[in-house]
């Protein structure tokens, strides 16, 4: 099966420092392109013809899997007997003239094709991101034979122009910097730009004949992404549905944030794509959910014996999910000044964390089980309220002869915007895990120092032994378990140690493990996983929209409360440590923020 | 009148600053200060009682409260008291090279009371200035502040005095005793004596020393060295022979293993962080192991050794007090009498050693690069026909609600490829393994295990599955890492130090009490008994090896996969 093959392929060359035949060697690509295709051929066989004859009304072809029902009946298949039992299933149950070229999946194939249309190409997130994570995809290995890339914007430009400004942010891995220069040509041979009007059926008319012309006959697989603003989203979804989705593939579309500004805005959004797309075809894209350690948390709680016991209010006294940047919005603040740091950190990225830090096991690593886990947690979360939350401005600053600007003298902000650019919150997951346990959120701009991280204090010991040697704060000598997403990825384990010497004394060491001293590699994008996996059709890292809306639900009274009264952010210093009422806003949940102790 | 003074009274206030030399002196300034009076009164009156000014201090140490609330004794950093350290064995190997080293170290670093002299005692002839000669070669400073070295030393060496004698002679002893009241000059005096002779002159050197030479006005007390006996027998004669002399709180029997870091610190792991004990069990913990492993023979000093045998030189001291101090319930509290009284409950929850779950072996000579090692039958001081255990692997089992079932395993050996000692906590599988395709079908393969490492390069770390990062899903083995080495930049003390310095301040947490060593003989006796009788021929394996693979057959038994050899190490 093609699917294997392609997988295998990319895999075997990511992981080219481990050619181990071990214990560890599981593909896991190999696994989910074959989990997919098991789990759609034999349960809907008649989708694929669904869709060709209904080419018209539901103008994408789709696969047909509702949000999680499918999803069950996938493992079960493809744990007995993956690659067979997909393959009989799909000998059974398709129409002749398709096992030859079986729809969706099996990217690799001879006879099938990927097209990614960035949409939006001239924009920023597209060359700073989108075209690196592709070459870094296509370096790798991990790209299907035949693919192509298309850029579509409003700007009029030559395939060679594109290719030019492409070719600018392509680099290469630093462990194998060979035939670099040769792969980029290669690479910028399969780009290519289209131009044309977001709103404009035509112009995607125009796209797909070349599309067609790449594709060759061959199987069709479409990926659209779009990074453009939101504004524009619909009309863009709409044109490229029904006008560029593929006739005998998948089509899919991958969506950036912000999906909305509350939950009436979000729903409305999602309506509207649904419109034109089913939501296995919408990948909501949050690439907080690409890190290297975010993926890792669940192998840490899960794979591991000594963790799982330990994660519920037994034992956990609070959990804390820190974001924070060394800068502002630097002449760029016209997109944020109208959703605010709450929506632009908190609401998707931190809550996304929260949900996958807090769910309960799921029933396997498939990506619905794995949803519906995380939308638990977040149906079981009390709506924010504004006791629970501070909001922050930063303010102009001068150190060392230099004047930091305020949020306002940002010249695309308004004068008197209240637009918070730190916000700490405290949430809590009323269920029998969670029951009391604080939950806190703090994300700000212009802040002392650039990281993202998870923190988790636990209890203090119960009648500790050494209490005398911890003073009187029994809670500021208990174990810490921190994960640092960015920048140096690592996780260490915060223990009370004696040092070594004659008498007693205990301090904090860490139980370390730095990715930079363990892990030569170089770590991927998160773009890059992402992408990778909207190729490969997992959806696991993506948002649904049942996880949105409830988002969306704990947020919006809080976001509609702070502007209806307008309420003034306490003003903070560019550069300081935000604003002091953070740390009010965790001393009435008994919370020390671990970022700002002193042993950091 | 010795008694136990009372540990980890901190009479600091800051969180993390219980600074043990600070505190040891301010407890004598402190906490004992009012009671002092109180004690020197009663202290004055009843000199002349006992020969050895002993509490009469049960081993479950039942008295022991009452009687510290009463009376104290004024510790060793009085200014009116004296200290005198008394090495008896003075020109032997143990004292030249770590007893002497160890004290002046205390010294070096202010850890020695204002009044101290240290006398060596041997039946060489020899002057006090001869002896600081043999000492000052083997004195070295911390690395970490060389300044005054060679002050230090020269200030050091002057309070090191000589007396030559016989180790049966009261005479000798009564000799001794004088030169000692004559340095004490009036002070309250209290002695230690560190025997570092061997075992069959033990209980006289005892003998004179108590009823010639203890103190009359403060605490004597005796360090004796391992071996305790050979056998359940011979060790109860022993302590019946101490026992005449001292009383049980009178005597230190050192284990220098648990004087290691890293055995000190077992317990502060345990009990000072939420994120271990409730994985402490049956119930997470699949296995243990304690490894030990010398990589060189007995090298021309077999003499000794030939008449004990790694078992008794190795596991049923030193591995056997690691596994009681591992296993132990959380002990009322961090007192001496609290943490023995526990660990002697894990032994007495022992099942004596069985023959099929032993493994002994002996070194054979071995070439290697055209280099040639030689056999242990080899050494001069061995006898030809000697079938004493060079290594041994031995699965122990303890029959209490926390351990039922949970194998501990041990292994010591000389001669074999590395030098280290370990303890190794292998944790079972995760139950209903999200990831288990990963991890292929053993699933035990890829558990958590937590390893301490006792020596060399002192360093804990656990191991845990981790996401190789990069695109896809492939799990491997990280570890969480402390190496002592980058956190700690000091020196770590030796063992020695730390349990001379615990003797000389009453500390008996890490010294082994009577009644525990009797129930460690007898965990050990019958099997040694069956060995010696049946004389049970060891499985010979190369000088320098991994030892006979005997021992990882007795580990399949248990199904457990030694985790030093595992691969992944």
């Amino acid at each position: 099966m093609a699917s294997l093959s392609s997988s295998t392929h990319c895999c075997s060359s990511s992981s080219a420092y481990s050619n181990s035949s071990s214990l560890w060697s599981d593909q896991h690509h190999y696994y989910i392109s074959n989990l997919e295709f098991s789990a759609i051929s034999p349960k809907n066989p008649g989708s694929k013809k669904i869709s060709l004859q209904s080419k018209g009304r539901l103008s994408l072809n789709a696969i047909l899997m509702q949000d999680g029902a499918i999803a069950t009946t996938a493992t079960t298949v493809e744990n007995e007997a993956p690659t067979k039992k997909s393959k009989d299933g799909l000998l059974s149950a398709s129409p002749p003239e398709e096992h030859k070229e079986p729809i969706g999946f099996d990217v690799n194939n001879d006879q099938s094709t990927v097209s990614i249309t960035v949409v939006g190409a001239s924009g920023d997130l597209a060359r700073k991101k989108i075209f690196p994570a592709l070459f870094a995809l296509y370096y790798e290995d991990c790209l299907p034979e035949h693919f192509s890339i298309f850029g579509y914007a409003r700007s009029k430009m030559t395939d060679a122009e594109l290719r030019n400004m492409v070719s600018k942010t392509l680099t290469c891995r630093i462990d194998k910097r060979e035939n670099c220069g040769e792969k980029m040509e290669q690479f910028l041979k399969r780009c290519f730009y289209h131009s044309g009007q977001y709103d404009s059926k035509e112009d995607f008319v125009e796209i797909d004949k070349k599309l067609k012309e790449h594709e060759a006959g061959r199987v069709s697989n479409r990926l659209f992404y779009l990074s453009i603003p939101p504004n524009i989203f619909i009309d863009a979804v709409r044109c490229a549905s029904v006008s560029a989705s593929s006739a005998n593939g998948w089509t899919r579309v991958i969506v950036e944030k912000p999906f909305g500004r509350d939950s009436e805005s979000s729903a409305a959004l999602t309506r509207s794509l649904k419109q034109y797309l089913l939501e296995d075809q919408i990948f909501r894209i949050d690439h907080y959910l690409g890190k290297e350690l975010v993926e890792n948390l669940s192998v840490l709680r899960f794979s591991n014996l000594i963790f799982e016991p330990l994660w519920s209010r037994q034992y956990i006294r609070n959990v804390q999910f820190i974001f924070s940047e060394d800068f502002g919005t630097e002449g760029r603040g016209g997109y944020f000044d109208n959703y605010g740091i709450i929506r632009d950190i908190m609401q998707n990225h931190l809550l996304q964390i929260l949900a996958l830090f807090a769910m309960e096991t799921p029933v396997s690593l498939d990506a619905e089980d794995i949803r519906n886990e995380k939308v638990k947690v977040l149906r079981s979360m009390r709506t924010l309220s504004m006791d629970d939350v501070v909001i922050g401005q930063y303010k102009s600053h001068t150190k060392g002869g230099i004047t930091y600007p305020a949020y306002t003298d940002d010249k695309t902000v308004p004068n008197d915007s209240l637009t918070p650019t730190f916000a700490a919150a405290a949430l809590f997951i009323d269920n029998a895990r969670w029951d009391g346990v604080p939950f806190l959120m703090k994300a700000g701009k212009a802040l002392h120092d650039r990281r993202a991280e998870i923190r988790v204090q636990f209890r203090h010991v119960p009648g500790n032994l050494y209490n005398r040697n911890f003073g009187t704060d029994l809670d500021r000598a208990t174990n810490e378990l921190v994960i640092r997403v960015q920048p140096d990825e690592a996780i260490y384990l915060k223990i009370n140690n004696k040092v070594p010497g004659l008498g007693m004394r205990l301090d904090r060491s860490n139980l370390n493990l730095l990715y930079k001293a363990r892990y030569s590699k170089e770590i991927p994008d998160a773009y890059e996983r992402l992408l990778l996996d909207a190729i490969e059709g997992e959806r696991r890292l993506f948002i649904r929209s049942d996880e949105l809306d409830a988002a969306w639900a704990l947020f919006t009274p809080l976001l509609k409360e702070l502007e209806d009264k307008r309420l003034i952010p306490e003003y903070y210093p560019y550069g300081s440590r935000g604003p002091v009422g953070a740390h009010y806003l965790a001393a009435k949940y008994n919370v020390k923020w671990g970022d700002l102790g002193v042993d950091e | 009148m010795a008694i136990q003074l009372s540990h980890f009274s901190s009479s600091s206030t800051a969180l993390y600053s219980f600074d043990h030399k600070i505190s040891c002196f301010s407890k004598w300034v402190t906490g004992i200060h009012f009671r002092r009076q109180l004690r020197n009164h009663f202290e004055l009156k009843s000199t002349n009682g006992y020969p050895l000014n002993a509490v009469p201090m049960q081993d479950e140490g039942s008295v022991a409260k009452t009687l510290e609330e009463e009376v104290h004794f004024p510790e060793s950093g009085e200014p009116n008291s004296m200290l005198s350290i008394t090495v008896v064995g003075a020109s032997g190997d143990l004292a030249k090279k770590k007893i002497f080293p160890a004290l002046f170290a205390l010294y070096y670093e202010d850890w020695l009371p204002e009044n101290f002299v240290v006398y060596g005692y041997a039946r060489t002839k020899m002057t006090d200035e001869e002896l600081r000669n043999v000492i000052s070669e083997t004195l070295t400073c911390r690395i970490d502040r060389r300044e005054n070295c060679q002050d230090k030393m020269e200030e050091f060496l002057k309070r090191c005095f000589y007396h030559s004698g016989q180790y049966n002679s009261e005479e000798h002893f009564l000799e001794l005793n004088c030169k000692l009241k004559e340095r004490e000059s009036g002070k309250l005096s209290n002695r230690l004596f560190y025997l570092s002779i061997p075992p069959n002159i033990f209980v006289d050197v005892v003998k004179c020393a108590s009823t010639k030479a203890s103190s009359a006005t403060g605490w004597t007390r005796v360090i004796v060295e391992k071996p305790f006996g050979r056998d359940s027998e011979s060790s109860r004669e022993l302590t019946k022979c101490l026992k005449q002399y001292l009383t049980e709180d009178q005597i230190f029997r050192i284990d220098h293993y648990l004087g290691k870091e890293l055995v000190e610190n077992l317990s502060v792991l345990r009990f000072s962080n939420l994120v271990f004990e409730p994985l402490w069990s049956r119930n997470y913990i699949r296995n243990v192991q304690f490894i030990f492993s010398e990589d060189f023979g007995t090298d021309g000093r077999g003499g000794y050794f030939d008449n004990y045998g790694i078992i008794r030189d190795i596991m049923q001291n030193h591995l056997l007090q690691i596994l009681a101090l591992f296993a132990m319930e959380t002990p009322v509290s961090l007192n001496a009498e609290d943490i023995r009284n526990e660990k002697v409950k894990v032994l007495k929850s022992m099942m004596p050693l069985q023959l099929e779950d032993v493994v002994v072996g002996q070194y054979k000579g071995h070439n290697k690069g055209g280099k040639s090692y030689p056999g242990y039958i080899d050494d001069p001081t061995v006898p030809k026909d000697s079938v004493t255990p060079t290594f041994a692997a031995a699965a122990l089992f303890i029959n209490n609600a926390r351990w039922d079932g949970v194998p501990f395993l041990m292994k010591a050996g000389k001669a074999l490829h590395t030098k280290r000692a370990e303890i190794r906590v292998q944790f079972r599988h995760v139950p209903g393994n999200l990831y288990k395709r990963n991890f292929g079908t053993d699933l035990d393969k890829a558990t958590n295990e937590l390893v301490l490492r006792l020596q060399p390069d002192e360093a804990i770390y656990l191991k845990i599955n981790n996401k190789v990062p990069g695109l896809g899903m492939r799990l491997d083995r990280s570890d969480l890492n402390l190496f002592y080495k980058t956190r700690y930049t000091r020196e770590i003390p030796d063992a020695y130090e730390r349990l001379l310095l615990d003797a000389i301040e009453g500390e008996r947490r890490l010294f082994i009490r009577s009644d525990e060593l009797d129930a460690a003989w007898a965990l050990f006796t019958p099997l040694l008994k069956e060995i010696e009788e049946n004389k049970i021929m060891p499985e010979l394996y190369p000088y320098g090896s991994r030892g006979p693979v005997g021992a990882h057959y007795l580990a399949a038994k248990h199904n457990v996969r030694w985790g030093d050899l595992s691969g992944d190490d």
